[in-house]
């Protein structure tokens, strides 16, 4: 009796909640998974069309999608790993006992805040092959000037440097946050124990980070996997499409060719990566409990 | 094992001074206990004995060893922390055999002094667990093990037993000093806790505002207290104090009672006369047949029945005195008696310095 009216109550309560979610969410996906069983071209001028899985098997056989896909795969492994270390090494910087913690902090909060594409910006005139200050300095030291953006493997260099930066201070200041609740005794007691610093970093500070981080890693996952803004300003995708990524390539079918149909596929197979990932790391905590 | 000495030991923060210059010389294989009241200190001279807090002035010696400018690794301590510090993510046996590993101890020496202190604090069967799954007594004595697992020259306790309920920390109180018989290693112990100082220590060293106020055992901060603050501090409930003048032959209290000084085993030694006085008087030191002359009149306020005795807190002139009674006396509140006092127990102090009087 009791049982059911708690059941009850907990439905009544979890309610509000729920439909929220599937309104936002759940019913968005929906849509979105629907659409792409249709065929919709906005400039074709024709009726939406139910196709099934046709636009799925068009994907399978179009090269730009496993381009697009590679190359955000690709940037998520290295800008993930990469963010984290950086991060991670900032965090240790700001975290500190000196008495100058806000200039370090201060620092880590201007590119977290900055926008995405003005990052993008920022860098692209970088690396601008005439006026530049990575091709300036590179001259001071006697190195010829590259011109970035034409080759594919250093236009790709310089997005993959750019998101790293972007990204690691929210990297640090989630990091940054996790150290600051390990207990300064932990680290006196590991002094008397006899443990060095850097036995201390492994023994304490990276077990005890290790939630901070996994939490951070899924975040920066996610964005990874939806990389646009940076390769947007900066190369607009190219030479050609070899910095192209799933999230431009997406932009491209929808808003500029306004083939919807198309469009959600490649969107569905995105949500489908980042659940995977998202799947990947939940199952790390929770075999970590 | 080692004695342990401070030297004009001196801690600032900025033009703050925290500890004013402290010398002791601690024994090889003594108790001592450091007590006072919160924020005198106890703490960071604790820490600079360990090597956690830089040493602003003076020395500390562990052996004969100056160790000023060691790290606590080098100094051959081991401390059990407040919150006991326990590593988390470790296991109690990893926990205790961390330092251990450290140290490169070969693997198989280390799990037998592990098991043989878990076996002497009772956790053996704990080993597996982490530190999250234990109660907070439990992780006290893991914390003691780690301690003692290393077999310091010296152990650090800081408030080990703060964090624990009243009956527990009575338990661990005596494990402590079974484990200090047992192993004889040197312990300083801070605590604010004069219970613990009394029933722990070998001597009491009692801190106040970054200085030595008196160094004694227990005994000794107990029956000569050398001021009013050390009088006031030892003891439960506290020392009684009343303001009093020495008139011609006699103290004179505040309602005009008096008490003659040639009563008083000290005799008139710097009674002056004319001299204001404190008179500090224990409540366990109120007797109830005594010699009229060294009684005073008391108006009872309140009665305390505890069962194994009864508090009664009488108003004497102005000032409220606690005292001692047997269990069966249950004076009516409001009546007026006569308190009388063990004379050899009557403490004086100088009104002016509190200090007592030569
Ligand atoms: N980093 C610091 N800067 C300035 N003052 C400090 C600092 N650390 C401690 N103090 C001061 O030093 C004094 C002594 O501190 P300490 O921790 O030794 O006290 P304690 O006797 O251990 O007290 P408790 O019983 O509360 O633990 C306190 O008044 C405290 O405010
Ligand atoms: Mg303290």
């Amino acid at each position: 009796m009791l049982d059911l009216s708690d059941r009850a109550l907990a439905v009544l309560l979890l309610a509000p909640a729920a439909i929220l979610l599937s309104l936002i969410i759940v019913y968005p996906v929906l849509r979105l998974l629907y659409t792409s069983f249709f065929s919709l071209s906005l400039t074709s001028g024709l009726p939406a069309e139910f196709v099934g899985l046709e636009n799925y098997q068009l994907m399978i056989e179009d090269p730009v999608f496993w381009e697009t896909t590679w190359n955000t795969v690709l940037i998520t492994l290295i800008t993930v790993p990469g963010a984290l270390f950086v991060g991670l090494g900032l965090a240790l910087l700001a975290n500190l006992p000196f008495g100058m913690q806000w200039p370090v902090r201060l620092s880590l909060l201007i590119p977290w805040a900055l926008p995405l594409s003005f990052a993008g910006l920022i860098f692209a005139w970088f690396f601008h092959s005439e006026y530049g200050v990575v091709n300036d300095v590179l001259a001071r030291f006697g190195f010829p000037g590259v011109i970035w953006f034409n080759s594919p493997n250093l236009a790709f260099a310089a997005i993959c440097l750019t998101i790293v930066w972007k990204t690691s201070s929210f990297m640090a200041l989630i990091i940054l946050a996790g150290l600051q609740t390990i207990p300064r005794s932990l680290y006196e007691a590991a002094d008397v124990d006899g443990a060095g610093r850097i036995r201390q970093f492994f023994e304490i500070t990276l077990p005890l980070l290790k939630p901070a981080i996994v939490v951070a890693l899924i975040f920066r996952t996610i964005t990874a996997l939806q990389t646009f803004d940076i390769p947007f300003m900066m190369t607009g995708g190219g030479p050609g499409t070899s910095t192209a990524t799933l999230a431009m390539y997406i932009h491209q079918n929808t808003v500029s060719f306004l083939d919807l149909g198309y469009g959600s596929a490649l969107a569905v197979v995105m949500f489908a990566l980042s659940m995977c990932v998202t799947a990947v790391y939940l199952r790390i905590i929770r075999t970590k409990e | 094992m080692a004695s342990v000495s401070l030297r004009k030991l001196e801690k600032s923060y900025g033009s703050l001074r925290i500890v004013k210059g402290i010398d002791l010389t601690i024994e090889d294989g003594e108790f001592v206990v450091f007590v006072g009241p919160s924020g005198c200190g106890k703490s960071t001279t604790l820490r600079m004995v360990a090597g956690l807090e830089s040493i602003s002035g003076g020395e500390v010696l562990i052996g004969d060893r100056v160790v000023n400018k060691l790290a606590p690794r080098e100094r051959d301590i081991a401390m059990v922390f407040q919150d006991y510090a326990l590593y988390p993510h470790k296991t109690v046996r990893e926990n205790m055999g961390f330092s251990l590993k450290v140290r490169g101890v070969a693997v198989k020496d280390a799990e037998s002094r592990i098991g043989e202190a878990a076996e002497m604090l009772g956790i053996a069967h704990l080993l597996d667990r982490k530190p999250g799954q234990l109660s907070g007594g439990q992780r006290q004595r893991v914390a003691m093990g780690r301690a003692i697992v290393r077999r310091p020259q010296v152990f650090l306790f800081d408030e080990p037993l703060s964090n624990l309920d009243a009956k527990l920390r009575g338990q661990v109180r005596t494990e402590i000093k079974r484990l200090h018989q047992q192993i004889g290693t040197t312990i300083i112990y801070v605590t604010h806790d004069q219970v613990e100082a009394m029933t722990l220590a070998d001597r009491i060293v009692i801190l106040r505002g970054g200085d030595i106020e008196q160094v004694g055992t227990p005994d000794e901060v107990y029956n000569q207290p050398q001021s009013v603050f050390v009088g006031g501090f030892v003891g439960s409930p506290a020392m009684n104090f009343a303001k009093v003048t020495v008139d011609g032959d006699a103290l004179r209290f505040a309602n005009g009672d008096r008490l003659p000084l040639s009563g008083l085993n000290r005799g008139r030694d710097g009674a002056m006369e004319g001299r204001e006085l404190i008179v500090g008087i224990r409540p366990e030191h109120f007797v109830t047949l005594a010699d009229p002359a060294m009684t005073l009149s008391a108006r009872v306020q309140v009665v305390e029945p505890l069962g194994s005795d009864t508090l009664v807190h009488f108003q004497i002139g102005g000032e409220t005195l606690t005292a001692r009674m047997p269990p069966e006396m249950r004076p009516a509140v409001g009546s007026e008696m006569r308190l009388g006092l063990d004379p050899s127990k009557v403490h004086l102090f100088d009104a002016k310095t509190e200090r007592t009087i030569a």
